[in-house]
């Protein structure tokens, strides 16, 4: 039983093994290479030995008398006939021998060196040098000793030093005779321990001879669990059969040596040996052949167990594998609110949340008890799978004992109950980029097999419902919950640290919707208002205009009824034309949104207000408001809009596209004359009277000036086109009011799709001088360099959709190369900054307490809470304080503007160029792939 | 942490532990302990001997050891006395970049001392902004005063917050959003530049060359508007070699180089006016490449070469004025002509090494020039340019040329301009705090196993990040102790990690009794 406070781990020591803790630690030293007897009983002293745990139930460990999963392991140990060379440490004991008295073991160094040496180390430490400064250190050292045992004698007894070098893998010489790992051994232990220190080596934790073998250390059965195939064949463990190879060869070596065999066949063996260790720790060393199972497969032995992605490290340690969760297909239901999520009954069967039984919940929990863990009936009720006794012991509910089970409740047990509605869950969607993938909803159980969510958080997970897969996990201590419903729900998350705006906000229809309601600002019937309200919870119908004796509710009244009633703000909506001059109040495209308290009196409600990655009025509620207030307008706003897009109903398709053909025939003659043009650049490229552009070359030149054309005929196009789409056309109408597309896909559907591009360039290559056979060699006319002329909507000639689609596959590959190098990018940001933190005092420190930052981001203001990256709204404290005087003040600011340092909102429309449409393109194609 | 630090120092050097229990209750690091006298550890309850002991342990001799030894140390600080002689003080004026400030922006600075009110200048500044001019009572500018610092207050990071990951994390997400190519630079068509995820990467890294180095330079004020004078400077920083200016011809049976000048590649080199003059201030081609020409090793010029044995376009030249040059190599043999012939060809007629392109470009009325390739430390010696405004995308240039402040405000501007440049709005507070991390330590170090991460103080959190075996390895041989302070390191034994809620130890203990 886990209660009040649990110990900590202080600090974990690293040291090397020596030979007499090896075998002080070790339960029974193995001798048999063979692992079980014909009874299928472990061999005493052998690799499976009892000795060092058991894997099999039914069995008893020897050494502790435990039971399977109740006895940790123990280690074993090898004695090795003759001593072997740690391969992790060959680089060391290379630097040892070459800077140490062959004969003496002394550092080659005098003492005047070793204490200069010793000095700047101690000053080194006192500036707070960490652990690497003083490796480096070290490493200069060891190299300044070896470079003066090659010129000079040992100072100490004045022995000439021998050339050593190192044949990789595990084979020393000294002037090309071999050493073997025994005189190495011999050498390592006359250094003393104080030549040590200098070279980096703490003689507590690792004496240098202890780099060379004697003992080998055999980890416990349970880390290298022998499994039992379906035929009854027992299957071992990789590190299993290494061990068996060490061992085969050590008796063997052990038995030529005493019996006096020839020297050849004894250092044979003795060099099998060697393999076998090295393979044994790591089995990936260069310069020597993988150890293979008999299947071909290498080996998996110690080093590949820790290393890389799916080792132990990376993993299991950081990262685990829990209980109480569930996966499954996500799918949309706009009546949940933006923190609730469905789940599915039948796994809100399964998880469940442990509960306390107190003297105040007995009675509620001893009912639940009694349904079971399937309780019946229509409504979803919660059951009980499990109870824990106050002893600890674990009690499964059954149908059968549930009554029996529920009347012997009692205080101080445990019951681990079904979820319910109102639970706190973590809903989580790979990739989790950013902290907002993984929030806290509210449960809400719900028939069907699909986890429901509400359509505003789709942003922050990046979630759609192509097939999308998302992770719940319930929690399980009420610290947890307490963090969860504090700090992680939903709402708490509609701002976005990134960059100081809502990332939870309304889309698609949702913005379609409420420009509906507000564009011109429409009239509705009292039967259109009651239809567009009801879809809302309770609200109060504002005052209705009354015309002819009947009573109207105009569209921006209705949108008023959700805002908070001293709500003021004003802002250009994602409509605005970008006039040269804004008229502000005399706007004529109603795009110059002002609210003052809580009524909107002009302009057109759209993304620029309310959706996700900068809604500004949903940036205000949430920041002045706070987050539950936030949350309650992005409910009632999706709601509100989803009753106005049914008002009148919604769609698009290919005919919203249709042009008249007065205008199709005006872009076939800007296209035709564009061609025209072309060709005369081609023609006075090639008769060289074409300009040349400095720096570059004649052909650089006439690809620039070809693709500008091109691009210019392009853009023609699609204004020809969208002269004849007014706003009536719900594909404009999503453009402009930014739910969805821009107008940019809307030219290239009706007008013209136009040039077809790779590395940025047109397309060249493909056969000889041309990039199809359907064209001349050589022709360098738009056309035959990949322009597409037709609109998606007439479709595209054979030789156009191919270019297109070499485009296309550019993109493809964009895109996977980019996933994976973003990743790596992020692993290694998040790796380096993780330990950073802000402290008391309003400095950045990191986990050695060395300061990086003095004052975070030089004023202290968290991005979330921040002002799209200014720390405070400085119009509102000006119209706090000042009142009506402000708006003066405002547009003189306005004039003046100061240049931020933050990233100023860029319009995406005007800087797409064709490469960045080419892009979008294929993200849409791609993401039915994933 | 430093505390641990501290006392494991003070173990190594052999200080009894009871020593160590007494003194760690008031001093938390070496300096401070050596720094203290006798009698004040005296005061903290040591005794006098223990007290010198502990100190001579520390290597603090010369003041523990004056008494008994007076000779000896007396003749040594006669010798130390002697160094620090009073050499003539070096004069250093910083320049004064402070801004100036209003009499209102004084005004308001003075207010807010007055109210002791914390708030940041670029705030103080931005209301002075704001309100400059008009007319505003004094009560209204305390109550915006006041309104002003509570919201800022509000909006201030709470402590104990994760500020790297919520910076990693917004700088990694949008790279999935990135773009992967190459870009031509905005403005000058011509020059092409590297941008999105590619140039986030290289910046994070630290490399020492970016993969598309540029140069943006500004003339000098005066001269900004003057074309010619701009572009004359423009060709001197650009390098040009002997063929950008000039053919060469070989005569392999005389064995001889001849280099013509071509006038029309001397004109676009800025070299040649219209007509075919050199431009004011400078020398023939054909004179200054014999300059530079003359100094090469192994090659010889030949004057006075005979007419009939000049090939028919070197003749021609001649006739017409333009002058030409003979190159004999000093061995004669193909071997050495053909070397002498890439030495020619390569020869730096003048420019900049490193710059292989400078073009000009009009922005707002002045002259700007855009170069590819970098060289800033040379580029700074050229007159005529505005050094204040001097600016390259190499980060490690800007490190060793003008210092680490500079380098982390590179790194910075560079970071934002590339997210900017994608349309991804990212806080700049992120980005800076990237940069404060890699230019911590006095040089620019990489985010990555060869810089910051691989100088973690925990064995654990390296273990797991990248080369897991010779981390261990290593840490065992030099005896290292993880103490457990990052987060990494806490996940892997399963401990709530230190940020955040998992930073505070508060526990409540509940009256036993109370509630039953």
């Amino acid at each position: 039983m886990m209660s009040g406070v649990s110990k900590r781990i202080g600090s974990i020591k690293f040291t090397c093994l020596s030979p007499d803790e090896i075998r002080k630690m070790s339960a029974i030293k193995i001798i048999t290479a063979d692992t079980y007897n014909d009874d299928g009983f472990p061999i005493d002293q052998g690799l499976m030995d009892t000795h060092l745990g058991v894997i099999e139930p039914g069995l008893m460990c020897k050494t502790c008398g435990h039971k399977v999963d109740e006895c940790p392991g123990h280690f074993g140990n090898i004695d090795l006939a003759m001593p072997v060379i740690h391969v992790g440490y060959v680089k060391e004991i290379k630097k040892l021998l070459q800077a140490t008295c062959k004969s003496c073991g002394r550092l080659v160094l005098t003492e005047d060196d070793v204490k200069e040496y010793q000095a700047r180390l101690d000053t080194m430490e006192e500036l707070g040098s960490d652990a690497i400064d003083l490796r480096e250190f070290a490493k200069e050292t060891a190299k300044a000793a070896a470079e003066k045992a090659t010129k000079e004698v040992c100072p100490h007894c004045g022995v000439e030093q021998l050339k050593i070098t190192l044949d990789k893998p595990t084979t020393f010489r000294e002037d090309g005779h071999k050493l073997t790992p025994k005189e190495v051994r011999e050498r390592l232990e006359r250094i003393p321990d104080n030549d040590l220190i200098p070279l980096g080596i703490d003689p507590n934790a690792c004496r240098p001879e202890w780099m060379v073998l004697t003992a080998l250390p055999v980890p416990p059965v349970t880390v290298r669990p022998s499994i039992t195939l379906e035929s009854g064949d027992r299957s071992e463990d990789d590190l299993t059969h290494k061990l068996v190879d060490v061992l085969r060869i050590n008796q063997r070596l052990r038995e030529n040596r005493d019996a006096g065999a020839p020297q050849l066949i004894v250092e044979d063996l003795w060099e099998l040996l060697q393999y076998h260790v090295t393979t044994y720790y790591d089995n990936q060393t260069s310069g020597i052949p993988p150890a293979r199972h008999r299947s071909g497969r290498p080996l998996k032995t110690l080093v590949q167990r820790l290393k890389g992605k799916e080792g132990r490290f990376r993993s299991n340690l950081s990262g685990k594998r829990v209980n109480f969760s569930a996966r499954t297909v996500v799918s949309p239901d706009p009546w949940l609110s933006i923190n609730q999520v469905g789940v599915p009954t039948f796994a809100a069967r399964e998880l469940t949340v442990p509960v306390m039984v107190t003297k105040d919940n007995l009675e509620i929990l001893r009912n639940m008890v009694k349904r079971g863990p399937e309780p019946a009936g229509v409504v979803y009720a919660p059951g009980v799978n499990y109870i824990i006794r106050v002893d600890g012991r674990r009690i499964r509910v059954t149908e059968k004992n549930a009554e029996t089970v529920a009347e012997g409740l009692e205080i101080g047990y445990k019951v681990e109950r079904h979820l319910m509605d109102g639970d706190v869950v973590l809903f989580n969607r790979q990739p989790s980029l950013h902290r907002m993938s993984m929030m806290a909803h509210l449960v809400k159980v719900m028939p069907g097999k699909t986890f429901r969510l509400n359509l505003c958080v789709c942003p922050p997970y990046n979630a759609d419902f192509d097939g999308d897969e998302m992770n719940l996990h319930v929690l399980q201590s009420e610290e947890a919950r307490a963090e969860a419903h504090i700090l992680m729900k939903v709402q708490e998350h509609i701002l976005s640290p990134r960059f100081g705006g809502p990332i939870i906000g309304a889309i698609h229809d949702h913005i379609t919707g409420v420009f509906q309601l507000t564009y011109k600002n429409p009239r509705f019937d009292k039967a259109q208002t009651l239809f567009i309200v009801s879809k809302m919870g309770e609200n109060k119908l504002p005052e209705p205009i009354i015309e002819n004796g009947r009573e109207y509710w105009t569209g921006k009244d209705l949108f008023s009824t959700i805002l908070p009633k001293d709500f003021n703000a004003q802002f250009k909506s994602h409509i605005c034309m970008k006039c040269q001059k804004c008229e502000k109040d005399g706007c004529q495209y109603d795009a110059w949104v002002k609210i003052r308290d809580g009524k909107v009196l002009m302009g057109t409600i759209d993304d620029n207000a309310i959706g996700s990655g900068g809604g500004k009025i949903l940036d205000k509620i949430a920041r002045d408001y706070g987050a539950d207030r936030a949350r309650e307008f992005l409910d009632d706003v999706t709601r509100l809009a989803i009753g106005a897009i049914m008002v009148s109903g919604f769609s698009t398709g290919i005919d919203d596209e249709d042009i008249p053909e007065e205008a199709k025939r005006q872009i076939d003659d800007k296209i035709h004359n564009t061609f025209q043009e072309v060709d005369q650049l081609v023609a006075s490229y090639r008769d060289g009277t074409l300009d040349q552009m400095p720096g570059r070359s004649l052909e650089e030149t006439l690809e620039v000036e070809a693709m500008k054309k091109l691009g210019e005929a392009r853009d023609e196009a699609g204004r020809i086109a969208g002269k004849h789409l007014g706003i009536s056309n719900s594909a404009v109408q999503m453009a402009k009011s930014g739910a969805r597309g821009s107008m940019l896909n809307l030219s290239q559907m009706a007008g013209c799709i136009g040039q077809q591009a790779v590395r940025g360039e047109r397309l060249s290559r493909g056969y000889w001088n041309r990039t199809l056979p359907h064209f001349k060699q050589g022709d360098l006319g738009a056309q035959a360099k990949g322009f597409v002329k037709n609109s998606y909507k007439s479709g595209l000639t054979p030789t156009e959709f191919f270019f297109h689609s070499m485009g296309g596959r550019e993109g493809l590959v964009d895109t996977a190369v980019r996933t994976s190098r973003s990743g790596y990018m992020q692993r290694r940001l998040i790796n380096a900054l993780e330990d950073l933190k802000l402290k008391q005092d309003g400095t950045v420190r990191n986990t050695a307490d060395s300061i990086i930052q003095f004052h975070y981001g030089e004023d202290g203001i968290d991005p979330t809470r921040s002002v799209q990256g200014e720390a405070i709204d400085l119009d509102d404290v000006l119209r706090d304080v000042l009142g009506e005087h402000y708006a003066d003040l405002l547009s003189r600011a306005d004039e003046r503007k100061i240049s931020l340092y933050a990233t100023v909102e860029k319009d995406l429309m005007e800087a797409t160029t064709d490469e960045d449409d080419e892009q979008e393109e294929t993200e849409y194609d791609g993401g039915g792939d994933e | 942490m430093a505390q641990k630090d501290f006392i494991n120092a003070l173990e190594k050097k052999g200080v009894p532990t009871d020593t160590i229990d007494i003194v760690k209750e008031k001093y938390t690091n070496q300096t401070d302990l050596v720094k203290a006298s006798v009698p004040e550890l005296v005061d903290i309850g040591l005794d006098k001997e223990t007290a010198e002991d502990l100190l001579t342990k520390l290597g603090k001799k010369e003041k523990v050891t004056r008494a008994p030894a007076k000779a000896k140390t007396a003749s040594r600080r006669k010798a130390e006395k002697k160094q620090p002689e009073p050499t003539v003080p070096l004069v250093y004026e910083n320049p004064d970049k402070s801004k100036k400030y209003s009499a209102f922006e004084e005004q308001l600075f003075k207010k807010c001392e007055e109210l002791k009110l914390n708030l940041p200048r670029r705030v103080i500044l931005n209301i002075a902004h704001r309100l400059e001019g008009n007319d505003i009572s004094k009560e209204n500018l305390v109550k915006i005063l006041k309104v002003a610092n509570q919201k800022y207050q509000d909006h201030l990071m709470d402590p104990n917050e994760s500020a790297g990951i919520l910076a990693a994390q917004s700088i990694g997400e949008p790279g999935t959003q990135m773009t992967m190519r190459t870009f031509h630079y905005a403005g000058v068509a011509e020059i092409n530049v590297t941008l999105g995820l590619p140039r986030l990467i290289e910046i994070v890294d630290a490399r020492r060359i970016p993969s598309t180095p540029m140069m943006t330079l500004y003339v000098n004020k005066e001269l900004s508007g003057d074309i010619d004078t701009v572009k004359n400077i423009a060709s001197n920083i650009e390098i040009t070699t002997v063929l950008d200016l000039a053919d060469i011809e070989t005569d392999l049976h005389n064995m001889r180089l001849f280099i013509v000048p071509d006038l029309r590649k001397c004109l676009q080199k800025g070299l040649l006016d219209q007509d075919g003059n050199p431009v004011r201030g400078q020398s023939r081609p054909i004179e200054l490449i014999k300059e530079k020409v003359s100094r090469l090793r192994g090659i010889v010029v030949v004057e006075d070469v005979a007419r009939e044995s000049l090939p028919p376009k070197v003749e021609l030249a001649g006739e017409a004025g333009i002058g030409y040059l003979c190159l004999e190599p000093k061995e004669p043999s193909f071997k050495s002509l053909q070397k002498a012939l890439d030495l020619v060809k390569a020869a730096k007629v003048k420019g900049v090494e490193g710059i292989t392109r400078a073009l000009l470009k009009k922005k707002d009325d002045q002259w700007v020039i855009f170069t590819e390739g970098s060289n800033l430390r040379e580029v700074l010696k050229i007159d005529g340019l505005d050094h204040t405004r001097a600016y390259t995308n190499s980060i490690q240039e800007v490190n060793e040329v003008l210092g680490v402040e500079a380098a982390r405000r590179s790194i910075i501007d560079e970071a934002s301009h590339t997210l900017d440049e994608q349309g991804l709005s990212v806080d700049i507070r992120h980005i800076m705090l990237v940069a404060d991390l890699m230019t911590a330590d006095g040089d620019v170090k990489a985010i990555g196993r060869h810089g910051i991460s691989g100088r973690k103080s925990s064995v654990l959190a390296r273990a797991a990040f990248e080369i897991t075996a010779a981390h261990l390895l290593t840490a065992a041989m030099t005896g290292e102790e993880d103490h457990l302070d990052g987060v990494a390191e806490n996940i892997i034994v399963g401990q709530p990690v230190t940020l955040g809620t998992g930073a505070v130890n508060l526990v409540y203990a509940p009256k036993k009794g109370a509630s039953e």
